[in-house]
């Protein structure tokens, strides 16, 4: 018998999530994703100085300030006409892959680990570390006084690492729970590194319209290269090797191809590698229907759909940068506050499994390949989800060796374009990166020297929209259809999948559901 | 067995690194001595219209790491971004945690995050399912339960509180999301909590995001002051319901670049930097003469870098008026004259701004006419 469960909070993501699941014989056959909160950050600085958008707009976000705070500079840039200085390139480049570590190491091991992972195993540990033994030590007194939180109380399933009968044995368990520990430590190194130019995190000052507000010194470079050097020997060390491990569990190898999202991906691109821009470490390109070569991305064909969204049926199908976001609370048939993004008519996972099915870095390729994802039927479950990140973050991290490399020291080593303080009476701008979460894009409109209409179209909107005027989920919704849950009452695996996305639902996911909406709009599917 | 002297020196870290007065320290030892026995103090922290921005601040604690406070200092029960339940399992960590409360056997301190909407009955923002409220899911006519907003979750988690702390400033005092108040109805913590308790401890703590000090200084500073445990003495609050051990200095006043401003040295222009001489941002907007905070000596990321230090004007974030009535951000305060600054006096009203930057202006006067001020009026808040 077909029955609905309920998931909310949604935890161990950003923000405020409920997931509800149709579950028949033991598996998803329909799923809803509802965002819980709106604040409507792109009306509030309509008519504000424009300069003012960057510092506002990275606030929608306290995990991804940096992406939001970067991509508002590039569209300001754009909207004053700037061209960026070499080392304004670099430096925005270097912040942006310091956010990478920082974002990726969290996502793994502090909201999804626990998902694997049972922490009372450490109790049972029998090596001999001493690290790890000290651990031992300190959560058997969160035992002894019966206070295991904020571990417990958690979803019971039998697959947890080091659970009686479950995969892998105590040993590795608290192996896992000391790695998680360590990486409080390794992404807080990525946050001050990255404030060496920036000033802190989250929210920062460090980038500005027309560029940054550090020059590089031979100080500063050698403090941020100890740091990543730090980072990237424990990100090759440990992250990818424990994502490897817990790949390769044939517990886990379900994973492997359930959680697809439906075979489309798009990667705005991003981190410039030439001036122009025209070449990016992350290129830009859209795959469709699992058509593994990608096409050429072009950003006239992002609309939105609003039918299923609590905003007004006057804004459907606009596109971003003439968006309109009008919220209307009692509309009859919606379910989210969430618009429903769509490319040429299609939903698009965004997010490292597709910049890097777009890029095809060897690397990642490989193990997808070892991993038999390539082998059809072709499907990118959670597995590959979670390995595309940790492969990422090697990636990008070695890659900023050469962009330390690059900056230039001395006079004539501009960092600030002047034309970003010079305020057009009216012009537009856009600006595209790529972040932890997957593609993002703003888009301001200045009239009369002030903002005038502003847009963020974020990775998780992408991600965790509701369906669209013709009724086609989205991505995360598509991805949950299939996910065994063999038992209703805990439905790990419906937030393994969920997780794996790394929804970050402050500046995407806005539903409400008024009283007075009880009568629905009710569709067939 | 932990000796007293261990734990006094212990204490007197702790005190020593989150920068809390020396004077603390027995209080602080006598609290950690208590904790051993009882336990560790329970902590319920919601979150409202936030951006989770204070709580990646307060995984950045440094001394004590995140580690060391979850597992040794605060008991965790609710925090939806490092807890291991999800759904009912995460519920159930609450109701537990204030059942046993209601049984006189143990207490818990509320954290909110974020301010509470209040328009459309709270439902621009919930978490957890309602006992009462059901709705319908689309494509189906399955009714499932209706969202339980934080506006209802306060009226059931205040009353059992010990006290509650509105963390970051938009908890404390609306912040960004109070500037859109209009469509949401954003209201601040401390309105809500006296709507329900008027007696109810309450403490702010500032910041966009608040510092980790900050929060993990004013919930000790609190638990000792509550008598939660013993040897308590009054919580030190200024007017805005800020500790002042972290809010009761100008930020212009403790300036590692006020020399530049006596000096009438400004950057004018981002590449015009000498790395050797630290150029005063107050034409570029910074705020640091009307915000208090201690950002110049404590600094941010283990004391890596701040705001001023990477060239960046002070935006004000701990302050009250954040955002609304410090825009604009990058242009410099008004009501201040003096050379080559005279920008116009009806960019805002700077209701509580206007006294104190007439002290700049006034101290900046002296310096350029070497004469002395009257007493700068208003220059001390």
């Amino acid at each position: 018998m077909a029955q609905v469960i309920s998931i909310d909070p949604v935890t161990r993501i950003e923000g405020h999530l409920r997931i509800d699941v149709e579950v028949s014989n033991g598996v998803v056959t329909d799923a809803w994703s509802s965002g819980t909160m709106f604040r409507g950050y792109e009306m509030l600085i309509q008519g504000k100085h424009p300069w003012d958008a960057q510092q506002v707009m990275e606030r929608i976000c306290g995990v991804c300030p940096l992406v939001h705070g970067t991509a508002a500079s590039y569209s300001l840039d754009s909207a004053m006409g700037v061209k960026l200085p070499n080392n304004a390139r670099l430096i925005r480049n270097l912040a942006l892959g310091a956010n990478f570590i920082q974002s990726h190491i969290l996502h793994f091991y502090h909201l999804v680990a626990l998902d694997y992972v049972d922490v009372t195993a450490v109790l049972k540990y029998t090596g001999a570390d001493p690290a790890l033994k000290l651990l031992q030590a300190n959560i058997a007194v969160l035992a002894k006084n019966n206070d295991l939180y904020p571990f417990l109380p958690r979803y019971a399933s039998p697959d947890y690492i080091g659970e009686p009968g479950g995969p892998g044995d105590a040993n590795l368990a608290t192996e896992l729970v000391g790695h998680y520990v360590q990486a409080f430590e390794m992404r807080k190194k990525a946050q001050e590194m990255l404030t060496i130019y920036y000033g802190r995190m989250p929210s920062f000052v460090g980038t500005i319209p027309g560029g940054v507000t550090t020059p590089p010194t031979l100080s500063n470079i050698a403090a941020f290269r100890s740091r990543l050097h730090d980072l990237q020997a424990w990100i090759a060390d440990v992250y990818v090797a424990d994502v490897k491990a817990i790949a390769t569990m044939p517990a886990y190898s379900a994973f492997i191809k359930a959680g697809d999202s439906g075979g489309n991906f798009i990667a705005y691109g991003g981190m410039d590698e030439n001036q122009s821009g025209s070449e990016k470490y992350f290129p830009s390109g859209v795959i469709e229907n699992y058509k593994l070569t990608p096409s050429a991305f072009n950003n006239q064909q992002i609309a939105e759909s609003v039918k299923y969204s609590y905003y007004n049926d006057s804004t459907e199908g606009l596109k971003p940068a003439v968006g309109k976001t009008e919220p209307q609370v009692t509309k009859s048939g919606a379910y989210s506050f969430l618009k429903a993004p769509r490319y040429n008519g299609k939903p698009m996972e965004v997010g490292p499994l597709a910049r890097q099915l777009v890029k095809k870095d060897p690397v990642f390729m490989a193990l997808a390949a070892a991993l038999g994802v390539l082998t059809p039927p072709v499907k990118f479950g959670i597995i590959p989800r979670i390995g595309a990140r940790a492969v990422e973050t090697l990636l990008v991290a070695l890659e900023m060796d050469k962009w330390l490399d690059q900056l230039t020291l001395g006079i004539g080593s501009d960092i600030w374009d002047p034309k970003g303080k010079q305020i057009p009476n009216s012009s537009n701008g856009m600006g595209l990166v790529e972040g932890p979460r997957g593609a993002l894009g703003h888009w301001i409109t200045i009239s009369g020297g002030k903002t005038g209409n502003y847009q963020a179209v974020v990775p998780t909107t992408w991600n965790a929209s509701p369906r669209d005027k013709s009724g086609i989920r989205g991505p995360i919704e598509t991805s949950l259809i299939g996910i065994p849950v063999p038992d209703v009452n805990n439905p790990i695996n419906v937030v393994r999948c969920v997780r794996s996305f790394d929804p970050c639902l402050a500046c995407a996911v806005h539903i409400i559901h008024p009283e007075n909406n009880s009568v629905k709009e009710f569709r067939v599917v | 067995m932990v000796t007293r002297r261990q734990f006094l020196k212990h204490a007197g870290a702790t005190a020593a690194l989150l920068g809390l007065s020396e004077a603390m320290i027995p209080q602080l030892a006598k609290a950690l001595e208590q904790l051993s026995t009882s336990g560790k103090p329970p902590i319920i922290w919601i979150q409202g219209q936030n951006c989770t921005g204070c709580s990646i601040s307060f995984l950045n604690s440094n001394y004590p790491g995140v580690a060391e406070v979850v597992l040794d200092k605060l008991s965790v029960r609710y925090h939806p971004n490092v807890m291991g339940g999800t759904g009912q399992t995460a519920i159930q960590a609450i109701n537990d945690t204030v059942a046993a409360a209601k049984a006189g056997k143990g207490i818990y301190v509320l954290v909110v995050e974020g301010p509470i909407p209040l328009s459309e009955n709270g439902d621009y923002c919930s978490f957890g399912l309602s006992d009462t409220k059901k709705k319908n899911l689309d494509g189906t006519s399955v009714q499932v339960p209706g969202d339980k907003t934080v506006h209802e979750w306060m009226q059931e988690l205040v009353p059992g509180a010990a006290a509650v702390i509105a963390n970051g400033n938009c908890a404390s005092f609306g912040g960004i999301p109070a500037a859109n108040a209009s469509v949401t109805g954003s209201t601040k913590v401390s309105d809500i909590v006296a709507q329900i308790d008027p007696k109810k401890p309450m403490v702010n703590v500032g910041g966009c995001p608040s510092h980790p000090d900050w929060f993990l200084g004013t919930a000790l500073q609190a638990l000792i002051a509550l008598k939660v445990l013993p040897g308590g003495k009054p919580l030190d609050l200024n007017s805005n319901l800020m500790s002042k051990t972290f809010f009761g200095q100008l930020i212009h006043e403790n300036c590692e670049r006020r020399a530049a401003f006596d000096a009438g040295l400004f950057l004018e222009d981002w590449n015009d930097q000498n790395p050797d001489m630290k150029l005063c941002m107050f034409k570029q907007g910074c705020k640091g003469p009307v915000t208090y905070a201690d950002c110049p000596t404590r600094r941010w990321n283990s004391a890596v870098n701040w705001c001023v230090g990477a060239n960046g004007p002070c935006h004000g974030c701990a302050s009250p008026e954040f955002y609304k009535d410090l825009s604009p951000l990058y242009q410099p305060l008004p009501n201040v004259n003096f050379a080559g600054i005279s920008p116009s006096t009806d960019v805002l009203g700077w209701v509580a701004a206007g006294a104190t930057a007439v002290g700049v202006g006034a101290h900046y006067l002296y310096k350029q006419l070497g004469s002395k001020p009257e007493e700068a009026e208003g220059g001390e808040k």
